[in-house]
């Protein structure tokens, strides 16, 4: 209970006093880094989310997860639902969340609560090349850098955070960076990441004989 | 002649023209084939080897390609088998007792024999076979970094000494979570599939460094010769020059072909491509077979062929070797038979004509060698040769046979004088006499001149050699005529009788020789030879040495015999007459060494004696007032001399300080007729010197006085038997009474010889002989006794009238 009441105080205050977090990722040769998950951990620890609250959706089209990275707050619940006309079978053996639901088209037969922080990795049974990466953070501030490498993070207490970047095609960890924005303010994290290709894995072509 | 003793034919005759023509064909064959041979087996083994090393060459590209496809059959296999749901979950599930039993099961599916499971930090999570393994490092990193960039990745390793094809595939989540190592064990299983696709010994081996032992994991080969091919691979490096080699292996050559599946320093992987050499090469061992049989019969046809062609040439040439044989032994009578008509055919046919030429001329050659051309009968050569034969059967048979030589008496004379035509003609008569008087089978012969011989092959009673003497003189009796012309002539026969007088054809020829002189010397027509005879001949040549001894030891002296002039009775010359005062025998008569002399040649040492001392003597005598022709008698064999008789007289003469005409020479008739030449020419040329010259026995001799006339000589001295024979003959009285007449008619001076009686020397004067000699009036007397005789003479004239004074 404490803990909890705690959070609400950190809550009431951040409305109050509101920081801000801009982040900028470049990648090894100096460009901007796109799609690359940021979130802030505060000092005093993950903040999970309120249980059925958060929920986020990770489709199937044309045979592609989408999106392929999704960051989420621990307690957030997924449902995978199907665009396509064709059977997909979702799974992950991530030690972070390992489910699978089982061939479906449509609505997802279920949906799937991510409750422990850590990187998941989607698959689909059916199709090898299908890959989703899914980064549960036990912290509500997060989000991914856009065409530019700039993700603003915004409404946090005041307070110390540690900003974290990561990509699931980075070649190696970078080291989170501690910033403490002021009330009504917002400083800026960089971050340089060595970040590989994407390998493209083969996928058949459709089978047109189907539509 | 004796045909030549057989020549032995060359022993183990074999046709050498053949063996030459049979060896050559062959040898040419035999090279050429044997050059073709070394070609095509060379080509052969360069082309199988060629041939081999290709195939072995296709078949590593064949495995290979087998090697890859079953590479790529595994790793997909591995592929599917890690993207497999359970698999992954099971794997996921971090349990390691499940782990290991989905790896086995798993494994099973795709019949891998070990599975490692490994974490993304290489460490052993799970393995099949070795629990051990177990949180240690993954053996086979450089896999996993491929197999991390390629998706997989596969290679040989080796484990546990065992030879696997390791596949190692990320276990996909679907990023990769593990890595799982699939391990297929290449056994003989393996190598034998493989075998059943190349055709070709498949054995795998490794080496975990460059010195160290190859060992051997798979094979298709028999368990047997494996060690032995391990030690072959250490002992042929030049294969890892990616040659093909050959390798020995239980006796039998392996083409061998190293394929390397892993070249690295702390580990090598070979695979072993062979095939037996034999394999392939047999087909080009059957074109070799094939080929030697061709040759084989090929020689074969060809000994045959050159055997049938040589014997096509060397028999019908040792048909004509054999002829020349016999033709060698004498045997004429066979020809050569020509049967082609080829070139031997040819030359058989000149070899049939070449006997021919042969034999008639070796006939003619017979002929002339073996008969007397002048009289038709057998020849010296000839009448040997019977004789010797006769000799061999009588001494095999006992028999005995008798030989006669027969020799003309005087026959020279007929030829001097009737000259060689009428000789000869005389010879052929007196041949066919002879030959006519004796049997068939008895063998006349000419032996020379005027010499035969009879060989009597019987000796009956009837046959007898004296009665066949008898019988021979009988028909020799008729005067011949020849030419118109007739003459009478006769022969001494000597006998030999074999065995009694010779044993064989030499001796009896010589023993008849001997009885032949001693018939002519006696005169008795015919002897029979008696060893006396060789005693005669014995005394003959004692007296010889004698007779030498005699002139350098001064036993002959000179004695002499007056010549009386019948008109004053004075000793107008004296004839030198020689005496041999023999130490032994005392005084020798000179008719016992005059005609002995004569016969050897020694007559011409005494005469030139004679002349010497006899000239000289005359000289002395004229120095003491004594006028004397001195006479000296010479010989037909001192006329022969010729000038040099005539300047030894000059010579003398002038020594002596004597008038040429103070010497008178005498020379017998019969000397005279022997060679009437010569005689003619040394007389004229002593007739012209002025030397008196005298003939000497007139009237023994057949010259007539024709002849006389054209000798240039002064004197006639009648012979003392006509002489001596006038009182009881008047016939003899006519003959010397018309010789005298004849003598003076062709102007010479007439000497009566031998005169002994009154009566004789009355006649003598009748007839008006001019001097006259003998023991009348002196014997032969010693220089002093001559000396003597000659003064008592001059006394004795000049007390009785009507002898002249000197």
């Amino acid at each position: 209970m404490s803990r909890l009441a705690a959070v609400l105080v950190a809550c009431v205050s951040a409305h109050c006093a509101a920081a801000g977090i801009d982040v900028e990722v470049r990648d090894a040769s100096g460009r901007p880094a796109p799609d690359v998950a940021v979130y802030a951990i505060p000092a005093g620890g993950g903040i999970e989310a309120r249980p059925g609250k958060a929920t986020a959706q990770i489709e199937q089209v044309d045979r592609e997860f989408i999106p392929y990275l999704t960051v989420m707050q621990t307690g957030t619940t997924a449902t995978f639902p199907n665009r396509d006309p064709i059977l997909h079978h979702v799974y992950s053996f991530s030690p972070a969340k390992t489910f699978e639901i089982k061939l479906y088209t449509g609505k997802s037969p279920s949906s799937i609560t991510f409750d422990k922080p850590g990187i998941v990795t989607l698959g689909c049974n059916i199709h090898d090349w299908m890959i989703a990466y899914v980064l549960v953070v036990s912290t509500p501030w997060f989000g991914k850098t856009d065409s530019a490498g700039v993700v603003k993070l915004r409404d946090l207490p005041v307070g110390s955070y540690a900003v974290h970047a990561w990509h699931p095609q980075e070649r190696s960890p970078v080291e989170p960076v501690t910033v403490a924005p002021e009330a009504q303010s917002t400083v800026s994290a960089r971050f340089t990441l060595d970040i590989a290709a994407r390998k493209p894995k083969y996928k058949p072509p459709l089978d047109r004989l189907k539509y | 002649m004796p045909p030549a003793a057989p020549q032995a034919r060359p022993a183990g005759r074999f046709p050498k023209l053949g063996r030459r023509i049979v060896v050559f064909f062959v040898a040419l064959l035999v090279i050429v084939q044997g050059i073709a041979a070394f070609l095509v087996i060379q080509a052969n083994s360069q082309v199988a080897r060629r041939t081999i090393n290709q195939q072995l060459e296709q078949g590593e590209r064949v495995f290979r390609q087998l090697l890859a496809q079953n590479q790529a059959r595994l790793e997909q296999g591995a592929g599917i088998l890690s993207a497999d749901f359970a698999f992954r979950q099971a794997i996921a599930s971090n349990d390691t007792g499940t782990i290991l039993s989905v790896l086995r099961n798993h494994g099973a599916r795709v019949g891998a024999n070990v599975m490692t499971l490994a974490s993304l930090d290489n460490t052993v999570r799970a393995d099949t076979l070795d629990p051990a393994r177990l949180g240690t490092p993954f053996a086979f990193p450089d896999l996993v970094k491929a197999a991390a960039s390629e998706g997989k990745s596969s290679s040989i390793v080796i484990r546990d000494g065992k030879l696997y094809q390791l596949v190692v595939v990320p276990v996909l989540a679907p990023e990769p979570i593990a890595w799982v190592g699939l391990a297929f064990e290449v056994d003989d299983a393996v190598a034998k599939d493989l075998h059943q696709l190349t055709g070709l010994e498949v054995t795998f081996a490794s080496r975990v460094g460059p010195a160290q032992a190859w060992r051997l994991h798979a094979s298709t080969l028999a368990t047997a010769l494996r060690p032995e091919l391990a030690a072959e691979l250490a002992a042929s490096p030049a294969l890892w020059a990616g040659n093909s080699g050959e390798i020995s292996l239980g006796g039998e050559e392996y083409e061998t072909r190293l394929a390397a599946l892993e070249q690295r320093a702390d580990k090598q992987v070979v695979a072993i491509l062979q095939r037996p050499l034999a394999v392939g090469l047999a087909p080009f061992k059957r074109i070799s077979v094939v080929f030697f049989w061709l040759t084989a019969a090929g020689l074969a046809v060809l000994v045959a062929g050159s055997l049938v062609i040589a014997r096509g040439i060397t028999r019908p040439v040792h048909r004509l070797a054999d002829a020349a044989r016999r033709v060698q032994q004498g045997d004429y009578t066979r020809h050569v038979d020509v049967e082609h008509r080829d070139e031997i055919g040819e030359l058989a046919e000149s070899f049939n004509h070449m006997l021919d030429g042969i034999v008639s001329r070796e006939k003619e050659i017979l002929r002339l060698a073996y008969e007397d051309g002048l009289s038709g009968l057998p020849n010296r050569a000839m009448f040997y040769e019977q004789l010797g034969q006769a000799v061999r059967i009588a001494r095999r048979g006992g028999g005995n046979i008798s030989v006669m030589l027969l020799d003309m008496d005087r026959f020279k004379a007929i030829n001097d004088t009737l000259g060689h035509t009428v000789g000869d003609q005389a010879l052929r008569e007196v041949g066919a006499r002879v030959r006519a008087a004796l049997r068939d089978s008895d063998v006349v012969a000419r032996l020379g001149g005027d010499e035969f011989g009879v060989l009597l092959a019987t000796g009956d009673k009837e046959h007898a050699p004296l009665v066949v003497a008898e019988k021979i003189q009988r028909a020799l009796e008729q005067p011949l005529v020849v030419g118109g012309q007739t003459m009478d002539v006769a022969a001494s026969i000597g006998i030999a009788r074999f065995p009694e007088h010779g044993e064989d054809a030499d001796a009896l020829l010589r023993a008849a020789d001997v009885a032949m002189y001693e018939a002519k010397r006696t005169k008795t027509r015919y002897a029979v030879y008696s060893s006396s005879h060789d005693e005669r001949r014995k005394e003959f040549l004692t007296m010889l040495g004698e007779l030498r001894h005699a002139v350098e030891a001064g036993e002959l002296e000179l004695h002499f015999q007056p010549k009386m002039s019948l008109a004053d009775e004075r000793a107008t010359s004296v004839e030198a007459l020689v005496r041999w005062r023999h130490p032994k025998k005392g005084m020798v008569p000179p008719g016992d060494f005059i005609p002995f002399a004569e016969q050897t040649g020694y007559i011409g040492e005494i005469t030139r004696w004679v002349l010497g001392r006899a000239i000289e003597q005359c000289g002395r005598w004229q120095a003491n007032g004594s006028r004397v022709r001195m006479c000296v008698n010479v010989s037909a064999r001192d006329l022969r001399q010729g000038e040099e008789l005539v300047q030894f007289v000059a010579a003398r003469l002038a020594d002596a300080e004597l008038a040429a005409g103070m010497l008178c020479l005498e020379i017998t008739e019969s000397a005279l007729m022997e060679d009437p030449a010569i005689a003619q020419s040394t007389l004229r040329r002593l007739r012209e010197l002025g030397v008196a010259t005298s003939i000497d026995d007139y009237g023994t001799g057949y010259s007539s006085l024709a002849y006389i006339k054209q000798l240039a000589v002064n004197e006639l001295k009648i012979d003392r038997g006509f002489v001596a024979g006038m009182e009881a003959d008047q016939r003899n009285a006519a003959i010397v009474r018309s010789t005298i007449e004849l003598g003076h008619n062709l102007g010479l001076t007439v000497v009566a010889e031998g005169v002994e009686t009154e009566h004789e020397l009355e006649e003598l004067r009748r007839f008006g002989c001019d001097a006259a000699q003998g023991y009348l009036f002196a014997r032969p007397m010693s220089a002093p006794a001559f000396e003597r005789w000659l003064s008592g003479l001059r006394d004795e004239a000049g007390t009785r009238a009507g002898v002249a004074g000197a």
